[in-house]
C-alpha cells in the first residue's frame, strides 16, 4: 500500500487519538511543572452565621480590578515530582516542632510515602495476580475445551460475567459479600473463622487480589480458548501416532501455540492492573491498599492540587512505560518476524 | 482417540463448575438482595429468606426516572460503537497492509496511549471543555469514549485484516479499483467477524464507564453507571437500595448480551486476534 | 412483575412526565422577568438536597429548564467551574460551609445583597439564613446539621446506665454492655474511615480538648501538641470497642450497624436520626433515642461541631441573575420546608423540630462551636485525615503521626500561599 492510502486511511483514527489522547497528555505535562498561587493576605472579617456573629482572623485572596484573585504562576521545574516520590530536599519548615529522637525508639516510623507505597502496592497487585490469572485461565480453557459441545455455551457465558459487569457493580458485589456480616464472614464463622475482611492489611490486599483475579480470569479464560479452537490437529495427530500422552501434548504442541497468546494477554492484563482502581475506592477506601491510578484521582479531587496531581499522573505513566518495555520488545520481534 | 479416565472427568466438570458458582455468586447475590427492603438486604445475621418486594426497581425505574439514564446510556453507546469501528476499521485496515516503518510505530504509540490512566486526562478535559462550553453534551462524551477507544480497537481489526487474504484486495486493484473501493467491495463483506468482535469490547468500554461519564455530564445525561454510584453514595439506605436494583439493572443487558453473542466472540478471537 | 404490565407503566409514567409541568408550573409562577432558558446548578446527593433539586427542576415558567447535578464530587466539579477563565458551567451551587470558606477566600462568590433585600418579603427570606461577611450577603443557608450521641435507650434503661457526657464516661458504657449485653459485641459504632470521615472526629475531639490548629493570626499549623496526641489517643481507646472494619466503615455501614441492632451508641451526623424510626430500613425502631455529643474533658464543651449548608453564586456566572436567585428562593420557601420537614435540620423558623433533632440543641447548648471557617483548614483536615489510619492501627505513635501531618500540610499551605 502507497503510504498515501495508508494515511488516508488512518487519518481520522490518528486525528482523534491526536486531538483528544495526546493534547490533553501534553496539557498534564505542561502542568505538572508548574504551580499557581494565589495572594493571600491576612484579613480581619466579621462573619454573621445562623449561628451568631463572629470576628474572625483569617486569610483572603488579593483581587484584581476585575475581581479575579491575582494568581501567579511560576515554572517549578521537577519540584512537584520530588515532593511525589518524596525526595523532597526542603528542611520542614521551622513552624512545626519536631519530637526529638525519643520516638524512633517507641515504635515504627513515619508513615511511608504516599506514592512509593502506591506503586508498592500497585506493582503487588500487577504480579501476584498475573500467574493466577494465567494459569486459572488456561485450566478453565482446557476444561471448557474438554466438557461436551452441548454444555459448553452455558459454561462459558457464565463463565465470562466477572469481567463483562461494570467494573463499580463488580466491587460493589463483593464488597457487600465480604462486609461485616456479609455472607462469606458468616459462612466462615461456621467454621469457627473469623476474619474482619477490611480490618487489616494482609485481608483488605488479599481481598482486592482476589477481586482482581476474579475480574480477569474470564478475559484469558476466552482468549485461550479460541486459541485451543485452532491447535493445528496435524500436529496433535501426529503427537499421538508417535506416542505421546495427553500431558506431553499439551506441554509440547498446545503450550507453544499458545505461547503468543499468553503475552498478549499478560500484556493487557499489566497495563490494566497498573490502573486499578474501582476495588480500591470501594472495598477499602484507600486504607491499607491505594494504586497510582486511586492517588492520582485523590489528589486531584480531595486536594484540589491538578498541579501536583498531574505530576503523579506523569510518574504513573513512566512507571507503566517501565513495565512495558520487555513485553513491546518481545511484541515488537514477533511483528517483525511475522508481518 | 485416547478415552479419558473417570476420575479425570469429574475433576474437569467439577473445576469449570465451581468457577461458574464463584463468578456467578457475587452478582446473584446482589440480585438476591434488590428484592429486599434495605432492612433485609443488609441483615445481620444474614436471612436467608426474606419478604420479597419489587419497590427498588419500580422507585428506581419510575420516580428516579432510570430510563433516562438507560436511554442516555444507549445513546452514548451506540453512537460510540458505531463511529469506533468505522474509524477502527478504516485505519485497521490501513495498518495491516502497509509495510513501511510508519505503521509499526503507530501501532506502538497506540500501544503506549492504551496504558493511560483516564483520570490523568481528566484535568484537561475539564479546563478545555468549560472554555469551549461543550462538556455536558453528549457529543463530547460520545467522541472521547471514541478515542479512548481507539488503540485497542485498531490492535483487534488490523489483526483481523491481517488474516484476511492480500490476494483479495490485490485482486481488485489489478481490477482497477482505488483502495476505498477495493475495501468496500471486497474486505467489508468477509469482516464481520472480527468487526463484531471488536464491537462487543467496544460496546464493553462504553457501557461501562463510569470515571468519564460522571465527570462529562450533568443530571439529566448522566448515563446509568454514574447514576447508579450517586444513588449509592447518596447516604440514604433508600436510595443504596435502588442503587443495587441499579446495579442489577444495568447487568441484565450485558448478560443478554454475553447469551447471545458468544459463540461470535469465540469465533471471531479464533480467527483474527489468536493469530496476533 | 410481568413484562407488558411493566412497560405500560412506563409508558403511562413517560407520559405523566410530559403532562408533569402542566401542574408544577403553579410552583414558580410568580417568577418575574424570567431571561434564561436553562439554569445549572450543582449540589450534593443526600436526601434533604434530592428533595430540594426536585423542587428546583419543577421550575419550568416560560421554557426555563433547571438542571440540577447531585454527585458527591460537589467541592471538585465547584471549584472547577467557580475558578475558571470563562463562564461558570454552573449558574448556582449547593455547598456546605467548608467549601464556601475555601470559595469566599478566592473571592470567587457574587454578593446578593440586593437581591435578598429585592425579594425578601416575597420569599420571606429569614434573617437567620443570611450568611454575611463584612456585611454583604455571601450566601443564604438553609440546614444545619451537627453530629451528636445515638443511643440504645432501651438497652441503657435495661442495665440501668447514665447517657454518658464525656468520652471517659462512654468507654466505661461500652464496657459494661460489652460484657453485659448478649447480642453487643462492639457497643460502638462511628465514622472512623480513612481520610474525610476520621479527620472530622478528629477535629471534633481535638476542639473538646481544647485544641487549636492553627497558631494565633497565622496559617502555621498547631495541632500537632499535646490536645492532638490526646485526642488520637481517645480516638485509638474507642476502636477497642468498634468492630475491626472500621476503618472501611463510612456513615452507611455505620448506620446499618445501628439499624440492625449492631451497636449501642455513636456520634453520628443528626440529619440521619429519622432513618431509625423506618421499619424498612431499620429493626431498633423506637429504640434509639438522641443527646448531646459527650465532651472530651470533664465539665468541656460537647465535641462536635455546628455545620450549615447553603446556596451561592459565582462572580463569574453566565446566566441572568435575577432568574437564578429567583429559581434559588423558589426551592428554598416554606413550602419546600414543609414537604421534607424530617428529612434535615431546616433554619426556616416554621420547621417542626423532631426528637431527631434534639442532639444538635442540646449540642448547641451544650457549648459546640462552629466548624472552622479558614480556607487553610481543609488541607490541614486532609492531611490529618492520611495519617489517623497509622495510628489507629499500631503502625505510627500519635506525636509522630501529627508531626508528619503538620510538616505536610505546611509544604501544601506554603504552595497554596497561605504561608509566606
Amino acid at each position: 500500500m502507497k503510504t498515501r492510502s495508508f494515511v488516508q486511511f488512518v487519518g481520522p483514527s490518528v486525528v482523534l487519538m491526536i486531538l483528544l489522547l495526546a493534547a490533553p497528555l501534553l496539557t498534564t505535562l505542561f502542568l505538572s511543572v508548574r504551580n499557581c498561587t494565589l495572594d493571600m493576605e491576612v484579613v480581619t472579617v466579621e462573619e454573621s452565621t445562623p449561628f451568631g456573629k463572629k470576628e474572625t482572623v483569617t486569610q483572603r485572596a488579593r483581587l484584581d480590578a476585575s475581581g479575579r484573585a491575582i494568581q501567579t504562576c511560576r515554572f517549578v521545574g521537577f519540584e512537584y515530582y520530588r515532593k511525589v516520590l518524596g525526595y523532597d530536599p526542603d528542611p520542614s519548615p521551622p513552624a512545626v516542632a519536631q519530637a526529638p529522637g525519643a520516638d524512633a525508639a517507641a515504635g515504627p516510623g513515619a508513615p511511608l510515602n504516599e506514592f512509593q507505597g502506591a506503586l508498592r502496592f500497585t506493582l503487588l497487585y500487577t504480579f501476584v495476580t498475573l500467574p493466577f490469572v494465567l494459569g486459572i485461565g488456561l485450566l478453565l480453557a482446557l476444561g471448557v475445551n474438554a466438557v461436551s459441545v452441548r454444555l459448553r455455551s452455558v459454561f462459558i457465558s457464565a463463565s465470562l460475567f466477572p469481567f463483562i459487569i461494570t467494573p463499580v457493580v463488580a466491587a460493589l458485589s463483593i464488597k457487600w459479600l465480604f462486609r461485616d456480616n456479609g455472607l462469606v464472614p458468616q459462612l466462615l464463622s461456621n467454621f469457627g473463622v473469623q476474619v474482619y475482611w477490611m480490618g487489616q492489611a494482609w485481608s483488605a490486599q488479599f481481598l482486592i487480589i482476589v477481586y482482581g483475579i476474579w475480574h480477569v480470569v474470564p478475559f484469558a479464560f476466552i482468549v485461550f480458548y479460541a486459541g485451543l479452537q485452532s491447535v493445528p490437529q496435524d500436529a496433535l495427530e501426529a503427537a499421538t501416532i508417535d506416542g505421546a500422552s495427553r500431558w506431553q501434548r499439551l506441554r509440547y504442541v498446545t503450550l507453544p501455540h499458545l505461547m503468543p497468546l499468553l503475552v498478549f494477554v499478560t500484556l493487557i492484563h499489566v497495563m490494566d492492573a497498573y490502573r486499578v482502581f474501582e476495588p480500591v475506592i470501594v472495598l477499602t477506601q484507600g486504607a491499607f491498599t491505594t494504586s497510582v491510578q486511586y492517588l492520582t484521582y485523590y489528589i486531584l479531587l480531595q486536594e484540589n492540587n491538578p498541579y501536583k496531581a498531574s505530576a503523579a499522573a506523569v510518574l504513573t505513566l513512566v512507571g507503566i512505560l517501565i513495565l512495558l518495555i520487555p513485553l513491546l520488545v518481545r511484541t515488537w520481534r514477533e511483528q517483525r518476524g511475522g508481518a | 482417540m485416547q478415552r479419558r479416565s473417570p476420575g479425570l472427568t469429574a475433576l474437569i466438570y467439577g473445576g469449570v463448575l465451581f468457577w461458574v458458582v464463584l463468578a456467578s455468586l457475587p452478582i446473584l447475590w446482589t440480585a438476591v438482595i434488590s428484592f429486599r427492603q434495605y432492612v433485609d438486604a443488609f441483615s445481620a445475621p444474614i436471612r436467608w429468606l426474606a419478604p420479597f418486594t419489587t419497590e427498588n426497581y419500580s422507585r428506581l425505574w419510575i420516580e428516579r426516572e432510570f430510563y433516562r439514564n438507560f436511554l442516555n446510556t444507549a445513546v452514548v453507546t451506540v453512537f460510540t460503537v458505531t463511529i469506533s469501528l468505522t474509524v477502527g476499521c478504516l485505519a485497521g485496515y490501513g495498518l495491516s497492509r502497509y509495510r513501511g516503518a510508519l505503521g509499526f510505530w503507530l501501532l506502538l504509540v497506540a500501544l503506549v496511549f492504551r496504558a493511560i490512566p483516564h483520570s490523568s486526562l481528566l484535568p484537561s478535559f475539564f479546563t478545555i471543555f468549560d472554555a469551549l462550553g461543550i462538556r455536558n453534551t453528549y457529543f463530547t462524551l460520545i467522541f472521547v469514549l471514541v478515542a479512548i477507544n481507539q488503540p485497542f480497537t485498531i490492535w483487534m481489526l488490523r489483526s483481523f485484516f491481517v488474516n484476511i487474504p492480500q490476494e483479495l484486495d490485490e485482486a481488485a486493484l489489478v481490477d482497477g479499483c482505488t483502495r476505498f473501493q477495493a475495501f468496500r467491495r471486497v474486505i467489508i463483506p468477509v469482516m464481520w467477524p472480527g468487526v463484531v468482535t471488536t464491537g462487543l469490547f467496544s460496546f464493553l468500554l462504553a457501557y461501562n464507564d463510569f470515571l468519564l461519564s460522571s465527570a462529562l455530564t450533568n443530571a439529566e445525561k448522566m448515563t446509568m453507571p454514574a447514576a447508579i454510584a450517586n444513588a449509592i453514595n447518596a447516604e440514604s439506605e433508600a436510595l443504596l437500595m435502588q442503587g443495587v436494583a441499579g446495579a442489577v439493572s444495568i447487568t441484565i443487558p450485558l448478560v443478554i448480551l454475553i447469551v447471545i453473542f458468544q459463540k461470535q466472540i469465540v469465533g471471531g478471537l479464533t480467527q483474527g486476534a489468536v493469530k496476533g | 412483575m410481568k413484562p407488558k404490565s411493566l412497560l405500560r407503566r412506563l409508558l403511562v409514567s413517560a407520559a405523566v412526565a410530559a403532562l408533569v409541568p402542566a401542574t408544577a408550573q403553579a410552583r414558580c409562577d410568580t417568577l418575574s422577568d424570567v431571561k434564561a432558558s436553562e439554569i445549572n446548578i450543582v449540589g450534593n446527593a443526600f436526601p434533604a438536597l434530592q428533595h430540594i433539586a426536585k423542587e428546583m427542576q419543577a421550575c419550568t415558567k416560560g421554557g426555563l429548564k433547571v438542571q440540577f447535578k447531585m454527585t458527591p464530587q460537589v467541592k471538585q466539579e465547584v471549584e472547577q467551574a467557580f475558578g475558571s477563565g470563562g463562564k461558570s458551567a454552573f449558574d448556582a451551587a449547593v455547598v456546605s460551609m467548608g467549601v464556601f470558606a475555601d470559595l469566599n477566600s478566592k473571592g470567587q462568590l457574587q454578593p446578593m445583597t440586593d437581591l435578598v433585600n429585592k425579594y425578601r418579603t416575597k420569599y420571606k427570606i429569614e434573617d437567620n439564613m443570611l450568611v454575611k461577611v463584612n456585611g454583604e450577603v455571601m450566601a443564604i443557608a438553609f440546614m444545619q446539621n451537627a453530629q451528636n450521641l445515638f443511643y440504645r435507650k432501651d438497652l441503657f434503661d435495661k442495665h440501668g446506665l447514665k447517657v454518658p457526657t464525656t468520652y471517659a464516661e462512654m468507654l466505661a458504657v461500652a464496657k459494661t454492655l460489652k460484657e453485659k449485653e448478649p447480642g453487643i459485641e462492639f457497643p460502638i459504632a462511628q465514622t472512623f474511615a480513612k481520610g474525610w470521615d476520621s479527620a472530622t472526629e478528629f477535629t471534633n475531639i481535638f476542639a473538646g480538648y481544647g485544641g487549636r490548629f492553627f497558631k494565633a493570626g497565622s496559617a502555621a499549623p498547631d495541632f500537632n501538641g499535646d490536645a492532638g496526641v490526646k485526642a488520637l489517643e481517645t480516638m485509638k481507646a474507642m476502636t477497642a470497642y468498634m468492630t475491626p472494619n472500621f476503618l472501611a466503615s463510612n456513615s452507611d455501614d455505620v448506620m446499618n450497624q445501628f439499624q440492625q441492632g449492631k451497636a449501642a451508641m455513636g456520634v453520628l451526623w443528626a440529619s440521619r436520626a429519622s432513618r431509625m424510626d423506618d421499619a424498612a430500613a431499620s429493626k431498633v425502631v423506637g429504640k434509639m433515642d438522641f443527646a448531646a455529643a459527650p465532651a472530651a474533658l470533664a465539665g468541656g464543651k460537647a465535641a462536635t461541631h455546628l455545620w450549615w449548608d447553603g446556596v451561592v453564586m459565582p462572580k463569574n456566572l453566565g446566566g441572568d441573575r435575577e432568574t437564578v436567585f429567583q429559581v434559588l428562593m423558589e426551592a428554598l420557601d416554606e413550602e419546600t420546608m414543609r414537604g421534607g420537614n424530617d428529612l434535615t435540620i431546616w433554619i426556616r423558623s416554621g420547621y417542626k423540630p423532631t426528637r431527631f433533632g434534639t442532639g444538635v440543641t442540646a449540642s448547641a447548648k451544650a457549648g459546640a462551636p462552629i466548624w472552622p471557617t479558614e480556607p487553610y483548614f481543609g488541607l490541614a483536615h486532609g492531611e490529618i485525615g492520611k495519617v489517623i489510619p497509622d495510628v489507629l492501627s499500631g503502625a505510627a505513635t500519635p506525636k509522630q503521626a501529627l508531626d508528619a501531618a503538620a510538616a505536610a500540610y505546611a509544604k501544601a499551605a506554603t504552595e497554596k500561599g497561605f504561608i509566606k
